[in-house]
């Protein structure tokens, strides 16, 4: 058999042979049906497909294995990190809430705005205020409030 | 599933669809042979090869980087693997296609013309390059285009159509001193 008689790139620059079609030569195709080994032979590309399947079937199922294995391993890998993180944070949070809980249980009543601001005043100042007798000099009113009246 | 891509069934087949791989069987298991027959010559080791380089080309599957290119890498297979053959000189000797084997088949007498044309059109192969087997195969026997063949075998459209041409021309001077090529059988 004749296969060394030249490289893939051989005839490059000869002639070129297209014809109007583009895609055929000056030489009329030579009748080769006879070697398509399913001339006259009807069903042996069927059997040679069946041959195919049948000698990769082993590679087939274990393709098919492998791909079962990664959709479990994706769900396994979801769940193996998923299950940790989700009882951390589970945890957590019922420590929170339970701080919260006892905090709010110990303190005590919160003060009202009013509180805040008449916090440290003099009664006799708040009451004098109350009537509406306020000094308008600002000292006196300061002194009023610091409980420096004399 | 004919309008899927090979590109589509390549990636399918990968993950275990096993209809995805028969689809690219049926595909291409006619120009695997005619690239097994290009290189090895005889029918029963051309189906051997081509039958073996589907299953490698299964279990390396994960290796072909552009599935778009799955034809071109297929072929290099099949090459390469009945290149191999012949190099273990491995091949056996009975190599006709039995074709009165099948209840189906032709008569008796249409078997012979038949196998004898194989004879003769095998001879006049083997005077021709390996590459130009190839391609004349692929045009004239499976249908391809020079365009599909020059993008599957790597090689410009230009260098296709001149192996292709000359390959014919010495094809048409081997056969043309035979007496029933060309009458039909």
């Amino acid at each position: 058999m004749n296969t060394e008689n030249g490289d893939r790139n051989a005839g490059r620059g000869s002639p070129p042979v297209g014809a109007a079609n583009g895609d055929s030569t000056r030489e009329a195709p030579a009748s080769l049906e006879v070697l398509d080994p399913g001339y006259g032979l009807p069903g042996y590309w069927e059997r040679f497909h069946a041959g195919v399947m049948e000698r990769t079937a082993f590679e087939r199922a274990r393709r098919r294995g492998l791909a079962r294995q990664s959709v479990a391993a994706v769900l396994s890998g979801w769940s193996r990190s998923l299950i940790p993180v989700a009882a951390a944070a589970a945890a957590v949070a019922a420590f929170l809430v339970g701080r919260e809980v006892s905090h709010s249980a110990d303190a005590s009543p919160p003060l009202v705005l009013e509180e805040v601001l008449a916090t440290e005043i003099e009664d006799g100042a708040l009451q004098t205020v109350a009537v509406g007798q306020i000094p308008a000099n600002p000292v006196a009113f300061m002194a009023l409030v610091e409980g420096n009246v004399p | 599933m004919k309008d899927r891509s090979d590109a589509e069934l390549v990636i399918q087949a990968r993950a275990g669809d096993g209809d995805s791989f028969g689809e690219l069987v049926r595909r291409y298991q006619r120009p695997a042979y005619s690239v097994a027959l290009s290189v090895i010559g005889r029918h029963q080791d051309a189906e051997d090869a081509a039958q073996e380089s589907f299953m490698v080309a299964l279990e390396r599957l994960d290796e072909c980087r552009n599935p778009a290119k799955f034809a071109g890498w297929l072929l290099a297979i099949v090459r390469n693997r009945s290149r191999n053959l012949i190099r273990r000189e491995s091949l056996r000797r009975g190599d006709e296609i039995p074709a009165s084997a099948s209840s189906s088949g032709p008569s008796p007498e249409r078997a012979a013309d038949i196998s004898a044309l194989r004879g003769r059109l095998r001879e006049a192969l083997n005077t021709l390059s390996e590459v130009q087997r190839e391609i004349v195969l692929l045009h004239d026997l499976e249908g391809w285009k020079h365009a599909e063949i020059a993008e599957r075998l790597g090689m410009p459209s230009g260098t296709v159509r001149s192996h292709l041409h000359f390959a014919r021309k010495a094809l048409r001077v081997q056969l043309s001193e035979w007496k029933d090529y060309g009458k039909g059988v």
